[in-house]
């Protein structure tokens, strides 16, 4: 009953939820040491970076440590107009008196969940200046506007994502602000682990057509240094294993995730076409 | 022989101008008098009298009158044509062109045809005998295309409309039209004459010189309008295509190929591929692309296996260091020779194409499609055709026609460890037992090849390594083959402009320059010095500049003061330039200037917080509020405004002037200086729009104590004609101390406020100089140092270059993700805007 509601209308949840015993494991294949790297540091209630590529698995990694560590994941999405009290939080008018409203780090912070700022040099930079004595010993959040500070719960963790590659050249992390996390670097997998996430994702894969699709993706990255500005990335391959087990025919599907999101540029969309049609010709 | 006394008194007659008239005249006389001896008479009478206008006349009126009588099997008719050339003083070579071609014109046009053929002619020695010159000299097959009179009409169509209107003469317009219909086919004449008749009314020499196609335009309209696909177009795409499945540069050049050369192929000397300008379709193009490339990648050209080959042909290998040429393995075929070739050449297509495959899975399986669909040759062309299809099937696995003993033969060039040597052992031995048809035109052997492959080695070449993956053998030699790379294309950057052949001496020059390592800076060949050599130029001059100092990797430590930078203000300037180059990028200026405009509203940043505005801040303002209403007293700061965020963004556009700017492109349109200075031009005019702070300098360099910085365009100074006039005088000279260069750049950066600072390094090569004794990585480690100190400087180095084999050195010096490759020098004027706007988001 209950579902077929929830299909109905969407689910609302709120932002900060701990993970059920009995929810499902998030399908997560280690690429290397980072699992561990990521237990140790929460173990140590150390800050996390996490570095790498669009669409490498760096979003899904963290809903599957959160699931291992049962901790609650707070996601903020950074932009270029998020400000620190979109962070932090801000009062609010309610008839004729004024109430503080916990932004979404603020309720991490109490929660002792995992809170993750994606694309974290997006953000302008004030919003990162508050996020300092979080990240050293102190672990505190100030909340300059109300006076207070707030130690972390010892749950908390602070993880940022980082994506070097971005040929934003103007816009990278100060030296100082990076310094306080540990690094993890992601890169799109082997071969023959991203073949096995191809087809635990999308159960009913053949092997033979996963295998061509990384065989694809393999070559498309190829392009990297000639204007695209993203490469084909894991996700795009698992779309395109999508669109094929939904009855597309491959080199339809696979224009369709790798080519036309990519680029509009006609001859590299030509050469991305032409590595497809070898790999499903 | 006695002849009746009327016949006899002419042939006297004739004897008159000389005794070879007479016995020429004797010669041809029984075939006339088949007719009568009237008609003997009448024609011995205008041989007299052609003879008397001039002897070379008559000569070649009895000369060529026994076949002309073969052929219409009458006399009178062509007799009284020939007589009436008379008329003109000086026609004796209208004479000689209408008596050669009289067979022809009786064969191929009939009787009428004929009348009428000659009829055009006159009308035009009537008005021009130069032109009636022009049109007996063409054959009639030639002037009828194949389609009798009809065809000879419609030619001339064209030039009766342009003698009216612009009184050309056919003599200037018929060899262009006969080549444009050649090519073209019919259709095509009209349109090429009206644009000519177009830039004759602009200038008569100019117009003159496109219909004889002498001039560019008529011959780029030409290779325009030819049907099909355009390599050299796509070449971008192709590039890539090698790089994506190779993993290799080659690079790809255009050749010189035209329209009467035949069917068009892509072919390589070794160290590059010269593609024509013209394939079937993009299919046929990226298969030839693959296979060249794979050939050149996967062995074709391999020394070793060359020597074998010699070795097994019994014939003395070719010379060190001396183009190949493989000619010599085929002479003892003699007369059989173009049918071993094609049997080698089948052989060593099939192992190359099935290397090919273990790149480019689908590469054999489309080459076999596109066989199939574009159909088979005529025999005996076919033969060969049907029968290398035949090898694709065995390769793949496929049913095929091909005898045991072949299979077993040709199993063996399918082993990844095959080479040519092994291609040509079985080659010899297929040649004693296949069936394959003498063949011996070369239009037929041309007709032979699968769509995607051509004659292997068409030209002399260079010896290549093979790639060691290719083998098999994995990490040995790694080392070896980019050394090969490096040194190759170092040829290939000199080599540029001489095409093909002559190009071994070049290559061995280059050779020795690169060893001394001043690739970039061609023609300087002396003065090596070790980098740390204290020397320098030292005449001691009172303006030495300003110091820098140099990173010295072997010592791991920066030598104070060692380079010298001088501030220089570029003494050439051209205006007119600069105003050509505005006017030929106008189309893309403006669309950028457009597309700067549409952003335009977006890129207003609004600020936020501010006292006033046109805008209430509901962020700021619920804050204020709700900060008043808990007793405190906020400041009213409360509104947004959008303004142009003047001075957030510097940039300094620094260009590398050093000689190698000044090379010729590959496709021979203009020089790699005209896209920079484009690309200035264009940058500066969108800077202008977009509002940013920015300056424009260049730097050459000789030994450490002469680094020239010019200073084109500093960040006050404004964009005006006599900077632009600087950018269109902008030349090449000297070499490329990059690292002092970026730190006197960074230096000039004081003197602006914005935080975001960028230098946008526009280069060609790799940095280098005339004192870095052939250490390439000397200066390499200096310029990463310099990039490092501008960037705890608050500066980010980004560098954009057209040398496709900087991903080799670039990811070293700026880093991943702060250079850019373009694949297209010609790319550069647009992308150049388009990059720094990206950069500055």
């Amino acid at each position: 009953m209950n579902n077929a509601v929830n299909r109905e209308r969407g689910v609302e949840h709120d932002i900060v939820h701990r993970p059920e015993a009995d929810d499902v494991e998030p399908y997560y294949e280690p690429q290397g040491n980072e699992i561990a790297v990521f237990e140790a540091a929460a173990r140590r209630k150390l800050p996390v970076m996490l570095k790498g590529p669009t669409g490498c698995g760096k979003t899904r990694f963290l809903e599957h440590m959160a699931w291992r560590l049962k901790r609650a994941l707070v996601t903020v999405s950074c932009h270029e107009d998020l400000t620190s009290s979109d962070l932090v939080g801000r009062f609010l008018l309610e008839g004729a008196s004024t109430v503080w409203q916990d932004g979404p780090l603020t309720r991490a912070v109490k929660a002792g969940a995992i809170c993750y700022l994606d694309e974290i040099v997006e953000a302008r930079t004030d919003s990162t200046v508050v996020i300092h004595p979080l990240t050293d010993h102190r672990r505190q959040l100030s909340l300059e506007k109300k006076g207070v500070e707030i130690d972390a719960h010892e749950d908390f963790l602070l993880v940022i994502s980082y994506n070097p590659g971005y040929q934003t050249v103007l816009k990278d992390l100060k030296p100082s602000t990076k310094q306080r996390f540990v690094g993890i670097n992601f890169d799109f997998p082997t071969p023959e682990v991203e073949k096995k996430i191809l087809m635990n994702e999308v159960p009913g894969l053949s092997a033979e057509i996963a295998a061509k699709l990384v065989a694809t993706g393999g070559k498309a990255r190829g392009l990297k240094d000639h204007g695209l500005d993203e490469v084909t990335s894991t996700r795009a391959l698992v779309y395109a294993a999508n669109l094929i087990s939904a009855g597309l025919e491959p080199v339809e599907a696979c224009r369709a995730a790798m080519v036309n999101p990519m680029t509009d540029d006609i001859e590299l969309s030509a050469a991305l076409s032409e590595i497809i049609s070898a790999h499903f010709d | 022989m006695s002849h009746a006394p009327q016949i006899e008194q002419a042939l006297t007659q004739l004897a008159e101008f000389g005794a070879d008239a007479r016995q020429g005249a004797e010669a041809a006389l029984p075939a006339i008098l088949r007719h009568g001896e009237a008609v003997a008479m009448t024609w011995l009478q205008t041989a007299s009298k052609l003879y008397k206008q001039d002897p070379d006349s008559g000569r070649a009126f009895v000369g060529g009158s026994v076949e002309a009588e073969s052929a219409s099997e009458e006399v009178l008719r062509w007799t009284a044509q020939a007589a009436a050339f008379t008329r003109w003083a000086g026609s004796t070579q209208v004479v000689e062109g209408f008596m050669r071609e009289l067979p022809a014109a009786y064969a191929l046009l009939g009787h009428a045809g004929e009348e009428a053929w000659v009829g055009f002619g006159m009308r035009w020695c009537e008005r021009h005998l130069d032109s009636g010159r022009a049109y007996f000299a063409v054959p009639v097959r030639e002037l009828s295309g194949r389609q009798g009179v009809a065809g000879i009409e419609q030619i001339l169509e064209s030039a009766e409309e342009l003698y009216d209107a612009r009184h050309l003469m056919l003599v200037t317009y018929l060899q262009g039209a006969l080549r444009v219909r050649n090519l073209l086919g019919p259709q095509a004449v009209t349109p090429w004459a009206m644009r000519g008749s177009d830039i004759m009314q602009i200038g008569r020499t100019r117009g003159e010189a496109y219909f004889r196609l002498e001039s560019d335009e008529s011959l780029r309209l030409l290779m325009d309008s030819l049907p099909g696909f355009r390599p050299v177009e796509r070449s971008r795409l192709l590039s890539l295509l090698v790089e994506i499945w190779f993993g290799e540069n080659i690079d790809l050049k255009e050749s010189t190929w035209s329209p009467e050369k035949g069917r068009p192929f892509i072919e390589s000397d070794g160290q590059s591929l010269m593609l024509p300008p013209v394939l079937t379709d993009q299919d046929e193009t990226v298969l030839a692309v693959l296979h060249s490339a794979g050939s050149m990648i996967h062995g074709s050209y391999d020394p070793k296996d060359i020597r074998r080959m010699f070795a097994l042909a019994g014939v003395a290998a070719p010379l060190e260091g001396e183009p190949i040429s493989m000619e010599p393995l085929f002479v003892r075929f003699g007369d059989d020779m173009p049918r071993f070739k094609l049997i080698f050449d089948v052989v060593e297509d099939l192992r190359v194409d099935v290397c090919v495959t273990r790149n480019v899975p689908n590469h054999l399986r489309r080459m076999l499609r596109e066989a199939e669909s574009l159909g088979v040759p005529p025999d005996p062309a076919g033969s060969y055709y049907r029968y290398a299809i035949e090898t694709l099937r065995f390769a793949l696995g496929q049913p095929n026609e091909l005898a045991a003993a072949e299979r077993d033969l040709l199993a063996r060039v399918l082993d990844p460890a095959a080479g040519i040597a092994e291609s040509f052992e079985v080659a010899l031995r297929l040649f004693e037992i296949t069936q394959l048809p003498e063949i011996d035109s070369h239009e037929a052997v041309v007709l032979a090849y699968l769509p995607g492959r051509s004659p292997n080695a068409s030209r002399a070449f260079q010896p290549r390594e093979r790639s060691t993956e290719s083998q098999g053998g994995q990490s040995e030699g790694e080392h070896g083959e980019s050394e090969q790379d490096h040194e190759s294309s170092g040829e290939q950057e000199q080599g540029e402009g001489a095409e093909g052949e002559g190009e071994s001496d070049d290559a061995s020059e280059t050779e020795q320059q690169e060893a001394t390592g001043t690739g970039t800076t061609q023609g300087v060949g002396s003065a090596q010095r070790r980098p740390g050599d204290e020397s320098g130029k030292g005449d001691g001059s009172l303006d030495k500049g300003i110091p820098y100092p140099e990173w010295d990797y072997r010592e791991q430590r920066l030598k104070r003061n060692w380079a010298w930078v001088q501030e220089k203000k570029l003494a050439e300037s051209n205006l007119g330039e600069a105003r050509r180059l505005e006017q030929e990028y106008a189309v893309p200026l403006k669309k950028l200037k457009q597309a700067l405009q549409a952003q335009k509203p977006t890129r207003l940043a609004p600020q936020r917080r501010q006292f006033e505005g046109e805008d209430i801040d509901l962020e700021a303002a619920i804050t204020y509020v709700t900060e008043r209403a808990g007793g405190m007293s906020p400041e009213a700061s409360v509104y947004r405004r959008r303004e142009l965020n003047q001075r957030e963004v510097s940039v300094i556009l620094l260009a590398d002037l050093s000689t190698s700017i000044m090379q010729l492109l590959p496709e021979g349109r203009g020089r790699l200086v005209d896209r920079v200075r484009a690309g200035i031009l264009l940058f500066a005019e969108s800077l202008e729009l977009v509002g940013d702070d920015y300056a424009i300098a260049g730097f050459c360099s000789k030994y450490r104590d002469n680094v020239a910085y010019y200073r084109i365009k500093d960040f006050d100074q404004p964009w005006t004609s006599e900077v632009k006039a600087q950018v269109g005088g902008l030349s090449g000279r000297l070499a490329t101390r990059m690292g002092t260069a970026i730190r006197h750049a960074t230096a000039c950066f004081d003197e602006v406020s914005s935080r975001r600072r960028l230098l946008l390094l526009v280069s060609d090569g790799r940095p280098e100089d005339y004192d870095d004794g052939g250490d390439r990585r000397y200066l390499h480690e200096d310029t990463r140092m310099a990039v490092k100190e501008a960037v705890s400087r608050g500066v980010h180095p980004y560098c954009i270059t057209v040398d496709t084999l900087a991903n080799e050195y670039l990811p070293q010096i700026f880093g991943r993700g702060h250079f850019l490759v373009l694949d297209h020098i010609n790319s550069l004027p647009r992308r150049l805007p388009e990059i720094y706007l990206k950069l500055r988001r």
